[in-house]
């Protein structure tokens, strides 16, 4: 069978990759091209097994290892394909970025990070088609491990270092709870296969149990609030494909997990399951947006609108939830096709943007948005497809981020019709005004991403001597850009590809989102349901566009007069330029009760006091879940420590007095009964 | 066909925009016992700058130019959204693709004001992005109540819906609600004065100060049309009887201009707001809307 040859020839390559920097360790350039040509090449060996599976029904394996834990089953069913086909597409872009991004590295440890990329995408792939829980489990492990090397690849730098222990700490715990809950279902299903799996009879209490020991523990991974204080550190840290990855792709199998769990192991589950879902959605999305809004590190943007962007999937996902509780088979259709084609577009636009942000890291050196400023004349391309991106996750049509917003929107819509009564209208009401919130948020925040880093003059010499990208990561970003703008236009492809992606699954029914016209978006549900034509609009917009040129043009050609930006008379300078900390200054105002800042204004008067003095501001934000929930519980951790490094002082005479003690005790207690 | 009638409709909606326009400011000057421009002055004004040169920043980057077309279009085609002439719910888009689409424009309105690198520009686009983050949700609150009763939401559909169910108290909440958001959207007293050129007090006015010209005709033409949308959005699903059949055009154009007169006595009658009351006000439409469901 075909999917099966390519099944095996991804792992091969993935494998191959990960020896062939043994082999040409003495020639960076070499390890470099040969490296990512084979992880380029695993891509897209995914890419194709996944789309056979789509086409060809779903693919098992038995493998005859890991033997004292039973068989090790591959299995690829739509749900998998649709991840692998994840993987594949943005792991092939990062693949062909990486050429030209590495040259960065050559100097540093390039061999070990060549082949951990490789390491890294063998073990996303291994997560999302294994169905054996200890397979599972170790290519989970091994991912996080992978990942945490990744981000502590630059470890000169002690934020790195800092940030990629807090990434292991927290991922563990969050592992710890994936456990218990794999481990409760094999308990009760008498096995450790996926397919056994299905369906267990559990009684309430431990399916309970369950389903909140899985939200803990994918929820960590996913970055969902108040469990993502790993992520905006983490990300940043690693080398820039690789934070595209990991945003983009990483994240994205913890909603792999969630699906697996929620759709096949656990079954329908009750009505509050979607219910707690929802809420932390939309927790997640809000505090996510706000915090990437009043950032101006880029990456650490980026970082935290994955939060946001997390957010909105889990809304997709919780709604889907509800509806499947009350077997509207239609609507859950749209709540989770919601989900599922904002996880790809997420991933598309998120490692786009980050592939972008890499490119200006590369040739500006600082993330730093309020030193950087009139990029988009020394990087043109780079500018573009950072547009695209931006444009994207502000959710604007005619691109993809519109078109997985627009069916959150309609499941939220509906939520009514499962969740009756006066609180079902309300809490509805308010998830599509939070969700509206975010959605405004979001393009504020892109606008000055986009805007500051790129527009007007630069605002620091390494600003100033930038230069365009090199040639494949210029064709890696145009990859992603032109799928952009692709799916935005064309849903139809990506919603063939989610039906086959629920065939297994009979709670949801996307006929109604793929039997229509080929440029209509529409669903039906009963009298009423949704309906656009993105073609159409496009249409509409062009014939604007067309119009406003006519005017533009209706009194012949224009001589355009060059004239400096109008500053009150004083040459215009950049410091004069809006900054990110000051385009953010309402919103933090307003939202001051969340974002607590703290600004500080230093003044050094100048040496000669008739010029004037040096005004320094700077604005320190304090995280209110790290002041409410990690704080306390670090100083208690410590108290509790200090409280036994009394007790435990090292005096073997005392230590014998405590067995004693205890001895003591116990013979006491054990003689009363 | 659709697609056509859509474009006319976009059309007609572009030529009438500005008489809408002048006729506030109209109202506005009789109010304020001053005699006033005419009616058609703002037509004048749009084909004064369209005749004429553009001075331009040599700061800015494609975006600035680019940006004055992708505000009109998006104006233009939300225009086209609009159910005026037919309810059968055919549309292209509905009310979320028609928020998104003035979104859009905004969009590249607020980065062409960060092109130019000067305070004024950043100062209206921060401030434009504020106001906007606190109408989006006061926005689609207000919808809730009748895109819940219609389940749907699509714009005809919602019409029909709105105009075969009996008049209640929801509506009115909703609609005071509304109107709220259409004062914010359209930068309005008490938001946004649009006579300004105070660079403590201006908004919309201060994201675009360097344009001239051409550009600034096209920016301008397109903010009367999104006040024509919100207002046309207004008199549909709040005031929708009669507007079909025969009279319909005349009693739509009665509507609005009745709508026109209770802007320009708002805006009269009041003064500018804070900055900061802005989310206040807001909250106000917010807590009406909220009510409305309550009361449904």
């Amino acid at each position: 069978m075909a999917a099966e040859d390519l099944y095996y020839g991804m792992l091969l390559f993935f494998s191959t990759g990960i020896l062939s920097v043994f082999l040409t360790k003495n020639n960076a350039k070499r390890t470099n091209y040969i490296a990512h040509s084979i992880a380029l090449m695993g891509c897209v060996m995914a890419v194709l097994c996944a789309i056979f599976v789509f086409f060809l029904g779903e693919l098992k394996i038995a493998l005859p290892v890991l033997l004292p834990l039973g068989q090790m089953g591959i299995r690829v069913d739509g749900l998998s394909a649709f991840f692998l086909l994840l993987i594949g597409v943005v792991g092939a872009a990062t693949s062909i970025y990486a050429y030209g991004y590495s040259r960065e590295y050559y100097e540093c440890r390039l061999p070990l990070m060549a082949g951990l990329y490789n390491a890294f995408l063998l073990s996303m792939v291994l997560v999302v088609t294994v169905s054996h829980i200890a397979a599972f489990i170790i290519a989970w492990e091994a991912m996080s491990l992978v990942s945490f090397f990744l981000v502590n690849h630059e470890y000169e730098k002690k934020a790195n270092t800092r940030a990629a222990y807090i990434y292991i700490l927290m991922t563990h715990i969050g592992t710890v709870f994936i456990i218990i809950a794999f481990l409760l279902l094999a308990v009760a299903a008498g096995s450790m296969n996926f397919n056994q799996l299905k369906g267990t009879l559990v009684n309430d209490f431990m399916r309970n149990i369950i389903f909140l020991c899985a939200v803990i523990g994918f929820g960590t991974k996913a970055g969902m609030v108040p469990l993502h204080i790993w992520l905006p550190r983490a990300h940043p840290a690693a080398p820039s494909h690789i934070s595209a990855l990991m945003s983009g792709v990483m994240l994205k199998t913890a909603i792999y997990g969630l699906c697996r769990f929620f759709l096949d192991f656990l079954g329908t589950g009750p009505i509050w399951w979607g219910v707690v879902i929802l809420v932390i959605a939309i927790i997640t999305a809000v505090f996510g947006v706000l915090y990437a809004f009043i950032e101006h590190d880029i990456k650490r943007l980026l970082a935290y609108s994955s939060v946001e962007n997390i957010g909105i999937i889990l809304l997709g996902i919780g709604a889907g939830m509800v509806f499947l509780s009350c077997q509207q088979r239609t609507l859950a259709g749209v709540a989770f096709s919601a989900a599922l084609y904002h996880v790809f577009n997420h991933a598309l636009f998120k490692s786009l943007f980050f592939m972008g942000a890499g490119a200006v890291l590369q040739s500006a050196h600082t993330k730093n948005m309020e030193q950087l400023g009139g990029l988009i004349k020394k990087m043109p391309y780079t500018a573009v497809f950072c547009l695209i991106a931006a444009a994207a996750i502000a959710a604007l049509p005619p691109l993809n981020g519109f078109v997985s917003e627009w069916l959150t929107f309609q499941a939220l819509l509906f939520l009514p019709q499962a969740l009756s009564g006066i609180v079902g209208k309300i809490g509805s009401a308010l998830l599509i005004a939070l969700l509206g919130l975010t959605g405004a948020l979001a393009a504020s925040c892109f606008i000055e991403a986009f805007g500051i880093t790129f527009l007007a003059k630069p605002r620091s010499k390494k600003a100033e001597e930038a230069v365009e990208a090199v040639t494949s990561m210029l064709i890696a970003m145009g990859m992603v850009a032109g799928l952009c703008i692709f799916l935005g236009i064309w849903p139809q492809v990506m919603l063939t590809i989610l039906q086959k992606t629920f065939l297994g699954f009979l709670g949801i029914d996307l006929n109604g989102l793929t039997s229509q016209e080929w440029h209509l978006l529409s669903f039906a549900q009963g009298q009423a349901g949704g309906r656009i034509s993105i073609v159409g609009v496009v249409i509409l917009l062009l014939c604007g566009a067309l119009v406003a040129y006519l005017l533009y043009k209706s009194h012949g050609r224009e001589t355009n007069t060059a004239g400096e930006t109008w500053t009150c008379g004083i040459v215009p300078n950049p410091h004069m330029e809006y900054t990110a900390t000051g385009f953010s200054k309402s919103i933090r105002t307003v939202f001051k009760n969340i974002v607590h800042t703290y600004s500080e204004t230093l003044v050094t008067t100048n040496e000669n006091k008739y010029y004037g003095r040096d005004l320094f501001y700077h604005v320190r934000i304090q995280y209110f879940f790290v002041s409410v929930v990690y704080r306390p519980m670090n100083e208690a951790i410590i108290k509790t420590a200090t409280f036994m490094k009394s007790i435990q002082t090292g005096s073997v005479q005392l230590y014998v007095g405590y067995i004693m003690f205890i001895t003591v005790i116990v013979l006491i207690w054990s003689t009363r009964w | 066909m659709d697609l056509f009638l859509s474009m006319m409709q976009a059309l007609g909606l572009l030529i009438i925009a500005p008489l809408v326009a002048g006729i506030i400011k109209k109202i506005k000057a009789r109010l304020q016992n001053r005699r006033g421009s005419s009616v058609f002055q703002v037509y004048f004004d749009l084909v004064k700058l369209l005749a004429k040169d553009s001075v331009t920043s040599p700061t800015v980057s494609w975006i600035f130019s680019v940006a004055p077309y992708i505000y009109f279009a998006g104006a233009l085609a939300a225009s086209s959204l609009v159910p005026i002439f037919y309810f059968s719910g055919k549309g292209f888009g509905d009310i979320f693709m028609l928020i998104y689409l003035l979104a859009l424009g905004r969009f590249f309105l607020v980065l062409a004001s960060l092109d130019a690198g000067s305070a004024f520009g950043g100062m209206g686009g921060a401030r434009e992005m504020f106001i906007a983050v606190m109408v989006e949700p006061a926005l689609l609150l207000s919808m809730c109540t009748i895109v819940f009763k219609a389940q749907t939401s699509s714009l005809g559909f919602m019409v029909s819906n709105v105009m075969n169910s009996p008049f209640s108290l929801a509506y009115i909440f909703a609609a005071i609600a509304f109107f709220i958001v259409l004062i914010a959207e359209t930068g309005r007293i008490p938001v946004d004065n649009p006579d300004t050129h105070l660079e403590l007090t201006m908004i919309h006015e201060g994201m675009i100060l360097e344009y001239s010209g051409r550009k600034l005709a096209l920016i301008l033409w397109a903010t009367a049309v999104k006040q024509i949308v919100m207002i046309l959005l207004f008199v549909v699903l709040f005031l929708p009887w009669n507007i079909v059949g025969a009279a319909s055009l005349i009693w739509l154009f009665i509507k609005v201009l009745l709508v026109a007169m209770i802007i320009a006595i708002a805006e009269t009658s009041t003064n500018k707001m804070r900055l900061f009351k802005v989310p206040n006000f807001l909250a106000v439409s917010c807590l009406l809307s909220l009510l409305a469901l309550v009361a449904q």
